[in-house]
Parts: structure tokens; C-alpha cells; sequence
């Protein structure tokens, strides 16, 4: 009785969770000029749509560039502050980690709007700029947190034993530490690109005239128009994101770090 | 000459706190060596101040007639043990052990042949291509034991090598290191904190307190004579009491024991003690029988309980002058609790220690 209970409520509970994109997947194929379920017809215009609205083709390329760029220096930028506070103990140890969890606990257009004002004040910056110092800013912690993790696994007397064998601090470091820290390397990598890449309310504010992130553009693009063409853009989506996912899993076992 | 010679080391975490002050110590070549004590009591400073890992503040480190106080510790040519073993969790048990070997830029077809050796002396050749996370925690402790003996150090140190390991398992473990230590000839300092560990497997013990030397000897002359009641509270002697010297005639003194005269060895770190001094008698559970009733040459007491230890019974006593663990064989004459029994001290083998300074002629 009890795992019927459980079974029924997993339906429901995968039922919500599937629902929604199903109906996308669904109607991004459907001929309706309009966004419908069920839908009627099949065609793949849609699809063709997305890629001849330069609109998109271009904020792909900047969603593109900019999550690699922000990702790979938050990943540089996380990595000595993630060793430090695993492996020294310093009065000001949970201080620093509660600032840095800062960007994951304040919702993003708090952090967007702050940000605006702030460059605003700061003068003329290009916009790529501003959003690639807003990403970076907010990976960062997410960076922190899962290198630490893997850290964590670590047993902090491998360096010593390195040493003791003749290593010096820093081959210690890129023979011993570095190779068990690929992994979650990688899972803050993963991680942090889907976030960049599916950031809504900080780039909303960040972006300027001509330079705008997909999601966003999704989001002006939706304010005019409601063909199916956005649902089309959205299966593309899910399915670059999860095979992302599913590869960085297959490969690495990301899970038992996020 | 000794191998391995601490001179006057001195070391502070916290301003003038220091954990070590002014700590000598002389290992011979080829010997075990322990440092026991409870935790804090500055073994794992010594040790880790021999590896390079410490700088001090004062004194120094010899090897071999070198001086290594100033030498980082990649170049000191010591082997590590830890507790947590900290293998290399992405190298095979072959690189693991080869590591040392590679660092030294030795060729390859020697590493080969050192590495299977030395898998071959802790028994585990046929597990090189295996990952650390594959073996069980002795075995770990055995690849870690191969990977620091591999590179054939001046010094072998050991960090509690064996208090992640099960109780029966570091029995096993406590003979294959003194074996391999052994054979290989290595001067060794091991820091535990369990005593029996120490006993079983040292050549010498340095029983540690407070950053201070308490006594160093032989495991044999450790346990049967602790100079210090630190000492022998560490080394387990289960009673203890207080009494006032009667007399004292060169090597021996003279206690009432329930108002009988009884002579004892005693020890003291400032001299001889005068009469009337008060000393702190120590006798372990084994040293003294039972006998029934109350007989005049001995001390009274009641039993208040007893408890089974195979071939043991040990009875707790209570008597004027407090309660006395004793063990007895438990094929003897058994006495319930509630009967009145006589202490018989076996004196030879207890021991008086006096510590106050205002207590000496």
C-alpha cells in the first residue's frame, strides 16, 4: 500500500515537474501560428525561425561567450580562495565565506539593479564588460563552494606526504592536490556556465543597445510575439543543457559534489 | 654516536606558550624509539619538527652528524607514516610507492625493481594496479608504510600509524612494522598515544608531559619501576594511595599498610626523603591477594563487588584507606560481595613515588 502511495505521487510530482516542457516540446513542432496545445499539424518552420532571427543568433553568440569567459575566471578567481579556506584556519574564515555566499542568498535583480547603479556611477563601461564583472560576480561563490567540496574529500596531509618524498610545495600542489580536484573543477565549471548562460535578472539590467543574452532576448522577443518559434528555441535549449549535463555526469560523476 | 640527536628544541604556537622548551632527545641507529603521552603533550611537535614541517624557534636537528634544523622539509630524506595513511587517491598502489622514487629521478627499470620489493616486504605485490579506495584500511597502511620505507630514509617516522585500524587488526599491524623495521635496519621515532602499543613494539619509551621528558627506558624498566606519578597513572597501575615514610634505609622505605610496617623500592627526583614525608604508593591490580577474615598482619577490608575476566575474577575492596582493584585467579577461593577479606601486598613488586620538594631531608 505504502509504495503505491509513493509511486502515485511520483507520477504527480514528474507530472508537474515534465508537464510544462512536454507541452513546449509539443507545440514547437505544432503548425498553429500561435502558441497552442494540443497542437495541429507538424512542421519544423519554427525551428528554421530561430535560426534566421539574427536577434537570437547574436545574443547566442554573447550568452555564448560571455558565460565561458565569466565561468573560466570565476573558476581561477574561486580556486586559491576555495584551497584557503579548506586548508588554513584563519580568524576570519566564516566571514569570508558568508560574503561570498552573498550573490547565491540576495535574489538577482537586487543584484542587477545594485550593479546598474553602481557601473552607472562609475562612468562609461562598455556593456560586455559590465556583464562579464556581474556573471563573474555572481559564479564566483558557486565556484567557491563546489572546488571547496572536493577539496573537502581530500586528506590535507597528501601534501605532507608529497613533501616528505621530496616534492616542494608547489609540485606537492600540481602532482598530488590539482589531480584530485578535476572533478570539481569540472562540476563548478558545469555549473557555473548553466547559471551564466540561464541568468535572467542580472543581465536584464546589464545588457545595452545591441548587446543582450539570449534568455533576455527570449524575453523581449515573447513581449511581442507569441508563435511557437520561442517554444522552439526552448527545446533547443533543454536539449543543449542536458546533454551538457548528462556528459560532464557520464564522464565525471558530478553529482556528489552538487 | 647517536643518528638522530633534538638538541634544546623550542617551539610556540602561542606567544610565550611554548610547546616545546629546551627538549633534548638521542635516537641510536637502528633503534625504535616512542613517544608516548596524551594528547597535546608535544609528541606530534617533535615529530613533525624532525620532518621539517615545524620550524622552531630555538635548538636544533642533527642526522648523521648533519645539522637539519634550516633543511625544507622535500630534502630531508625522512619516510612519514600517517594515521590517515594519506595515499594518493588518483595513483595506483605502484606510483603511490614509486613517488618518492620518481622525485629522486631514479631510472625506471630500478623503481620497478624497488617498488615490487618493496610491495613484496609488507605482502602485497599482487595489488600494485589497485586503487587506494579498493583496499582496506590495514592494506593502506601497508602501501603507506612501503611508499616511505621505499626511498630508504635516514629517519623513519610514525604518526599514530595505527588508531583508524580495529582493535585486532593493529595487533597484527603493530608486529609487521617492528618486523619491517627491523629488517631494514631504520632508526624510527614513533608517536603513540596507547601505552601497551609503545611497550610491545620500542626498543626505548619516552613517556611525554606537558612539552617535558617524565622517564625514558626500556619498556621492561617503564613498567616495573615509573619514576613519576604521571607515569604510573599513564602506565596503569589500577591502585593508588597516600602514606607517610616511616623510615627510609637506602633503597627501600618503610609505609604502615593496616598497621604492619611493609617495605617498598621508592622514587624521588630530588633525593632521599626524610620521615614523615608523604608518598604516593602505587600497586597494580595483580599485586596482591586475598585472603578471608581479618588476620592482624595485613589490611582489612570488604568486598564490593566482583567482576569476570576469564581466568580473573577482579574484586573491588573497600577499606580505611580507600578502594583497591585486585585480581585474583579466578580458580581461587571466591568471595562474595559483603565478606571481610584481608589485602596481602606483594611488596616487591610496588612502588613509592615522592614528588613534593618540602618532603626531602
Amino acid at each position: 500500500m505504502v509504495s503505491r502511495w509513493m509511486y502515485l505521487s511520483l507520477v504527480i510530482l514528474y507530472g508537474f515537474l515534465l508537464g510544462p516542457f512536454i507541452i513546449i516540446f509539443m507545440a514547437s513542432f505544432g503548425a498553429n501560428a500561435t502558441m497552442a496545445f494540443p497542437p495541429q499539424g507538424f512542421t519544423l518552420d519554427w525551428f528554421t525561425n530561430v535560426f534566421e532571427t539574427s536577434q537570437f543568433i547574436d545574443s547566442f553568440w554573447i550568452s555564448l561567450q560571455l558565460a565561458l569567459l565569466s565561468t573560466i575566471v570565476s573558476l581561477i578567481m574561486g580556486m586559491p580562495v576555495a584551497y584557503a579556506l579548506t586548508r588554513f584556519q584563519f580568524a576570519w574564515a566564516g566571514m569570508v565565506e558568508t560574503v561570498f555566499s552573498a550573490p547565491i542568498l540576495v535574489p538577482g535583480l537586487v543584484i542587477g539593479f545594485a550593479m546598474l547603479n553602481f557601473f552607472v556611477l562609475l562612468g562609461d563601461m562598455h556593456v560586455m564588460t559590465g556583464l562579464f564583472i556581474g556573471h563573474t560576480a555572481i559564479l564566483f561563490p558557486y565556484s567557491v563552494r563546489v572546488i571547496s567540496a572536493s577539496l573537502r574529500n581530500l586528506d590535507p596531509y597528501v601534501e605532507d606526504a608529497a613533501v616528505s618524498l621530496g616534492a616542494n610545495r608547489l609540485r606537492g600542489f600540481l602532482l598530488v592536490v590539482l589531480p584530485n580536484m578535476q572533478a570539481g573543477i569540472a562540476a563548478a565549471f558545469v555549473l557555473g556556465f548553466i547559471t551564466s548562460f540561464n541568468n535572467v535578472p542580472v543581465s536584464l539590467f546589464l545588457s545595452g543597445p545591441g548587446v543582450t543574452t539570449l534568455p533576455v532576448s527570449m524575453l523581449s522577443y515573447l513581449e511581442y510575439y507569441f508563435d511557437p518559434t520561442i517554444a522552439a528555441l526552448s527545446t533547443l535549449l533543454v536539449i543543449f543543457t542536458v546533454l551538457l549535463v548528462q556528459t560532464a555526469e557520464r564522464i565525471l560523476g558530478l553529482s556528489q559534489f552538487v | 654516536m647517536p643518528h638522530l640527536e633534538i638538541h634544546d628544541l623550542t617551539v610556540s604556537y602561542e606567544k610565550n606558550k611554548p610547546t616545546l622548551e629546551r627538549f633534548s632527545l638521542e635516537v641510536e641507529q637502528g633503534e625504535l624509539l616512542s613517544l608516548l603521552g596524551p594528547s597535546g603533550c608535544g609528541k606530534t611537535t617533535t615529530l613533525r619538527s624532525v620532518a621539517g614541517f615545524i620550524q622552531p624557534d630555538a635548538g636544533q636537528i642533527v642526522i648523521n652528524d648533519r645539522d637539519y634544523t634550516h633543511l625544507p622539509p622535500n630534502r630531508r630524506d625522512i619516510g612519514l607514516v600517517f594515521q590517515s595513511y594519506a595515499l594518493f587517491p588518483h595513483l595506483t598502489v605502484f606510483y603511490n610507492v614509486a613517488f618518492g622514487l620518481r622525485m629522486r629521478r631514479i631510472p625506471k627499470d630500478e623503481i620497478y625493481s624497488r617498488v615490487t620489493n618493496a610491495l613484496e616486504m609488507v605482502g602485497l605485490e599482487a595489488f600494485a594496479d589497485r586503487r587506494p579506495a579498493q583496499l582496506s584500511g590495514g592494506q593502506q597502511q601497508r602501501v603507506a608504510l612501503a611508499r616511505a620505507t621505499v626511498i630508504e630514509p635516514q629517519v623513519l617516522l610514525l604518526d599514530e600509524p595505527l588508531s583508524n585500524l580495529d582493535a585486532r587488526l593493529r595487533v597484527d599491524m603493530r608486529q609487521e612494522i617492528r618486523r619491517l623495521q627491523q629488517q631494514l635496519g631504520i632508526t624510527t621515532l614513533y608517536v603513540t598515544h596507547d601505552q601497551v602499543e609503545a611497550m610491545s613494539i620500542s626498543d626505548r619509551v619516552v613517556v611525554m608531559n606537558q612539552g617535558e621528558i617524565e622517564q625514558i627506558g626500556t619498556p621492561e624498566s617503564i613498567f616495573a619501576a615509573p619514576e613519576t606519578v604521571f607515569v604510573a597513572d599513564f602506565m596503569g597501575f589500577d591502585n593508588r594511595f597516600k602514606a607517610e615514610v616511616a623510615s627510609v634505609q637506602g633503597s627501600k622505605l618503610t609505609v604502615n599498610w593496616g598497621g604492619a610496617p611493609i617495605e617498598l623500592r621508592w622514587h624521588s627526583k630530588f633525593g632521599s626523603p626524610r620521615p614523615g614525608a608523604g608518598a604516593e604508593i602505587f600497586f597494580r591490580a595483580d599485586n596482591a591477594s586475598l585472603s578471608a577474615g581479618s588476620e592482624a598482619s595485613g589490611l582489612a577490608g570488604y568486598v564490593i563487588l566482583h567482576t569476570f575476566h576469564g581466568n580473573e575474577l577482579r574484586y573491588l575492596v573497600e577499606t580505611d584507606i580507600g578502594e583497591f582493584s585486585i585480581m585474583q585467579d579466578s580458580a581461587s577461593q571466591r568471595f562474595e560481595p559483603g565478606t571481610t577479606v584481608t589485602v596481602q601486598p606483594h611488596t616487591q613488586k610496588w612502588i613509592a613515588i615522592i614528588e613534593e620538594t618540602e618532603e626531602y631531608a
